[in-house]
């Protein structure tokens, strides 16, 4: 019996894990949706770079500083991660988005679909096609709390996730630009009468939401230790998943949304059929929608896409 | 450099319709593999070999009068609807005298009967599914062993050379695996052996760790994984972090140096795999092959040496027919006989099967795939 529990709790771990990751990535979906009402598939290959900025800076460690301490190598690729993610959102967001801004909703998707295909065989052509292995960073360390036991890694996700997102949390209500992502998502035009600069707040939102994804990847990267230039396509998907779960255009929703899908997926597969786990994903999302079809935390219906 | 491809495809598509058929210097082979998209790494593989075949035959001089030959690639993404797509452009060039391809099973069913209205030979170097040369298609050549073979062989060197009675089984729910899965599954059973589970996990995915706790709690001798290998190394490496300490063994999709890279040595040790034929690197004929190879591309792909053999049996085709005629080639594809390919003679029987194709199983052993023995088709008589 507590041999049943104790596997339960590991079975909850383990989602709770690939939750967090899932979380990251929502957010970067659901603030975009949130400020221009746009679906952006090109996200999901955010993660996917962030993920390989992750590989190269790793890189860049094991062949020029070896043996510097884990903490300066995590920390380095995390912020470095973040920082050219988020001038590449920005940089997609300038070139491919932003001549659109007064087009057909439909025309932004499109493009967006067509962004993730251009990142996707860029990275496949730098990077080459084969699966990228990511040497172990952090040290193999586990932590034992009677009969179920984590590694530093799932810690460091934890912290990591949950630190990032009480700042977005902070930045979004009490800052400046805050406000004025705030103002925006709620009615842009009247946001740029009140002079805001409506621009610079979707470039910001663009490149908040790309260095979450970042760190996203890189975490995903070092935790399962392969990378591939497709992994953003699944991982996108489910963040999607978890921001319309959550309510899309919601902050809260959106980490919400990503634990609960990690959850009911580890639980799923572990219990009922691993070859059904993605199943359970979008049937929990089905009987979200039936029920409360603006997802848990959603205020408003979300546009047809 | 492809959209260059594209346009020749289309030009001489053109020059066609155009009815003016030129005296050319340039006969055409037909090649189709996943060459972009997830499973890119491995038709690259075997897009270089053939090319080796192709350049091989070019330095040699004209294959006959002044006409060289000249390699079409085109890419099916391992998607069948592309698949027949690419298998159309080819059907409609009177310039290319044959195909080699497709790499996965699905999309090789798919255009073979493209290729077989066309009358054009298609020659696969790496399609294992056993119902692709049932379908009585007489341009539709293969030249590694197929499934039916490989799958028992797995199970009957784990029922009887390792003497294990209870596994477990996990596939990746595509044609390929779930077929080889099932083939291994079926033969288990039938020596007598337990098969404890059997589960499907979706290509792609990263997070095997809620399947592999439960698969933990039954404690199997062996996994068995019909799938490739980018899902067999996080299998392993999970199932390791969980603590599962049986040995995984997989098919040729996970036959890869990669795998163990990917692993860690350490970690990889001990794992099982079959392969289609024997490791190159062992066979002293296939030295010449491989050093050549090595040099040029970097390590050598899994099915790169199919790849390989599969052009030289076509352009050796090319050559006896002496002319651009897709019928005189196919003809000349059937008569092949005792053709010296890397992993020895080439025989095709009456399906278009190589004849007497044998299963390697290997380990890993040091950080390396360590050849264990062969198990020719003969032997498994069920």
């Amino acid at each position: 019996m507590s041999n049943q529990f104790e596997i339960f709790l590991q079975q909850l771990l383990n989602g709770l894990t690939i939750g967090m990751v899932y979380a990251l990535i929502a957010l970067g979906y659901t603030m975009v949706y949130g400020v221009i009402q746009l679906i952006n598939f090109a996200h999901g290959e955010i993660f996917m770079v962030g993920a390989f900025f992750a590989f190269t800076v790793i890189w860049l460690f094991t062949s020029f500083f070896v043996g510097a301490p884990f903490w300066i190598v995590l920390v380095s690729i995390i912020f470095l991660s973040m920082l050219g993610s988020a001038v590449l959102g920005a940089t997609i967001e300038k070139v491919a988005y932003k001549p659109l801004r007064n087009s057909p909703k439909l025309t932004a998707l499109i493009t967006s679909i067509g962004v993730s295909f251009f990142l996707q065989n860029a990275v496949m052509l730098i990077y080459g096609s084969k699966e990228q292995n990511i040497p172990e960073v952090i040290p193999m360390v586990r932590f034992d709390l009677g009969g179920f036991s984590f590694s530093l890694i799932q810690l460091i996700i934890f912290v990591t996730a949950v630190t990032l997102m009480f700042f977005l949390t902070w930045f979004v209500k009490n800052t400046r630009l805050g406000k004025a992502m705030r103002a925006c998502a709620e009615n842009a035009e009247a946001a740029k009468l009140m002079g805001i600069s409506v621009d610079k707040v979707i470039r910001v939102t663009f490149m908040l939401g790309s260095a979450l994804a970042a760190v996203g990847g890189s975490l995903f990267g070092i935790y399962y230790g392969s990378i591939n230039f497709h992994d953003g396509y699944l991982a996108g998907l489910k963040a999607f998943t978890a921001a319309v779960l959550g309510g899309i255009g919601s902050i809260p929703g959106a980490m919400l949304g990503g634990v609960l899908l990690g959850v009911v997926e580890g639980l799923g597969a572990g219990y009922i059929s691993s070859e059904w786990k993605d199943v359970f994903a979008f049937v929990l999302l089905g009987i979200i929608l039936i029920f409360k079809p603006s997802g848990i935390m959603g205020e408003n219906l979300p546009e047809k896409v | 450099m492809r959209s260059f491809w594209k346009a020749a495809v289309l030009f001489s598509g053109i020059i066609f319709c155009m009815g003016a058929g030129e005296k050319q210097d340039f006969i055409e082979i037909g090649f189709v593999a996943p060459l972009t998209g997830d499973q890119a790494y491995v038709g690259v593989g075997v897009l270089q070999g053939a090319q080796m075949a192709v350049e091989d035959a070019n330095i040699k001089g004209p294959i006959f009068g002044n006409t060289k030959l000249k390699l079409v690639p085109l890419d099916d993404q391992h998607n069948p609807t592309q698949a027949v797509l690419a298998a159309n452009k080819l059907a409609a060039d009177p310039d290319v005298v044959g195909v080699i391809g497709h790499f996965n099973s699905s999309c090789t069913k798919a255009a073979s009967a493209i290729y077989h209205e066309a009358r054009m030979v298609q020659i696969t170097p790496a399609s294992t599914n056993p119902d692709i040369s049932r379908q009585g298609f007489d341009t539709f050549f293969r030249i590694c062993a197929t499934d039916d073979v490989q799958g028992p062989a797995a199970a009957d060197f784990v029922f009887s050379k390792l003497g294990l009675r209870k596994i477990s089984i996990i596939d990746d729910k595509t044609t390929y695996g779930k077929g080889l899965a099932d083939q291994f599954d079926k033969k288990f059973e039938s020596l007598g052996g337990t098969v404890l589970s059997h589960d499907g996990i979706t290509q792609g995915e990263k997070d095997f760790t809620p399947l592999l706790t439960k698969v933990k709690s039954l404690e199997p001798q062996l996994i068995f994984f019909g799938g490739i290998y980018p899902e067999l190394s996080l299998l392993i490496k999970q199932s390791r972090k969980l603590g599962l300490r049986a040995p995984w063994m997989g098919g040729d999709g996970v036959f890869d140096v990669t795998l163990i890279k990917l692993v860690t040595p350490s970690l990889s040790e001990g794992t099982y795999s079959t392969m289609l034929g024997v490791d190159p690197h062992t066979l002293p004929e296939a030295k010449d092959f491989v050093t050549r190879y090595e040099a040029r591309y970097g390590e050598i792909g899994s099915f790169s040496a199919y790849g390989y053999d599969a052009v030289n049996v076509l352009i050796e085709a090319i050559r006896r027919a002496g002319k651009n005629d897709r019928e005189a080639v196919l003809r000349e594809v059937r008569n092949t006989k005792d053709f010296g390919g890397v992993f020895g003679r080439i025989n095709f029987d009456e399906k278009g099967d190589a004849v007497g194709k044998s299963v390697g199983i290997f380990k890993v052993e040091n950080g390396k795939f360590k050849f264990i023995e062969e198990v020719k088709p003969q032997e498994l008589i069920v």
